[in-house]
């Protein structure tokens, strides 16, 4: 199942999710993160879009996910964070 | 004696040419062939340039800007949508190491801004930094800014309106509801201004690029030298602007 969401981080920039989802499993199948946020290095949006591929969308698996990812490469983020991150995906879901 | 920095002028570039340019600079700066470079540039024809993480066809109407002319392009740094048509564009390539650059990226923004406020200051416009990426001149944005780091090297561009028309800059940026779009227009009238409308007259390119000159040779305490792409910066451009900044792969990728 495909769905969206935007949604403006607090304090940041405006994040769109795409996602394609398994209904039942409320499993990933394929996510892209778009907006106007800075990431560095900027590829690290593809590390996450990957790494989310067969991730649960339960808010903790979420975060404890994408903090990881975070910290383990050293991302910075400017306009977004990892709970505007977790927020969006969940929002696909409304 | 003060340290020299490299000043290119490039005017009416093809956005393609453009985004090249920059990378193309950022790497011979990475690799130490070329000395820290500011460059001044605009755009022929007028054209879109949308952030790394955008996503095309939600940003922009693809059919109406080939059909008014306007070409669309997607930038190697973050940040949004820009339509550029009657502006100064600046871009600086430095390494990250360099004394001047703060290692802190919202630092490093603030800093670089700081060059641009000062151009302003030269051309009788008082304006300030605000974070992330924007500089406000009475509280409305004249200034927009975005950074990447890529090889130990920083580049940063961003914009200095000239003059703007928010109608057409409207026609071309998708909105999400066109029953709000009056509103949006209205709204983003009120939140963008330009050299020409706080000045009230008209300003040319190389009158704004004297001050920014000015602007970055104080605020770096250096002196630029004007100089030319080296033929390795030349060929690299051209292989970007090929291979990356003009492809369907690169542009449609979001």
């Amino acid at each position: 199942m495909k769905s969206k969401s935007v949604y403006k981080v607090p304090d940041g920039k405006l994040l769109k999710i795409f996602i394609d989802y398994n209904y039942r499993k409320l499993l990933i199948n394929k996510i892209k993160i778009t907006g106007d946020f800075f990431a560095y290095p900027e590829e690290s949006i593809e590390w996450i879009e990957n790494e989310l591929i067969n991730t649960s969308i339960k808010k903790e698996v979420l975060q404890n996910k994408i903090d990881t990812i975070i910290e383990k490469n050293n991302i910075d983020f400017i306009g977004l964070n990892s709970e505007g991150l977790v927020e969006g995906i969940l929002r696909c879901l409304r | 004696m003060k340290e020299e920095w490299r000043l290119l002028t490039t005017e009416n570039k093809t956005a393609y040419s453009n985004m090249a340019i920059d990378r193309a600079v950022l790497v011979a700066n990475s690799k130490g062939i070329v000395p820290p470079t500011v460059r001044f540039f605009s755009w022929s024809p007028p054209a879109i340039s949308i952030g790394y993480f955008q996503s095309l066809e939600e940003e922009i109407d693809l059919d109406y800007c080939k059909m008014v002319g306007v070409d669309y392009v997607r930038r190697i740094t973050g940040g949004g949508a820009v339509f550029h048509e009657k502006e100064l564009t600046y871009s600086i390539v430095i390494a990250e190491s360099h004394p001047q650059i703060p290692k802190n990226i919202i630092d490093s923004y603030k800093r670089i801004c700081g060059a641009i406020i000062r151009g302003l200051e030269d051309l009788g416009i008082e304006s300030n930094y605000f974070p992330i990426n924007d500089i406000l001149t009475n509280h409305k944005k004249i200034s927009g800014n975005a950074q990447t780091r890529k090889s130990r090297t920083v580049l940063q561009h961003g914009t200095i309106l000239m003059d703007v028309n928010v109608e057409k800059m409207f026609s071309i940026l998708r909105v999400p509801d066109e029953k709000i779009k009056d509103k949006l227009i209205k709204d983003v009238k009120e939140r963008v201004t330009s050299i020409k409308h706080i000045l009230d007259s008209d300003v040319c390119f190389s009158e704004v690029a004297d001050s920014m000159r000015k602007g970055f040779e104080e605020e770096f305490n250096i002196k630029l030298v004007n100089g030319v792409l080296t033929d390795e910066e030349i060929n690299l451009a051209e292989s970007f602007e090929r291979e990356c900044f003009s492809a369907k792969e690169w542009n449609h990728r979001r």
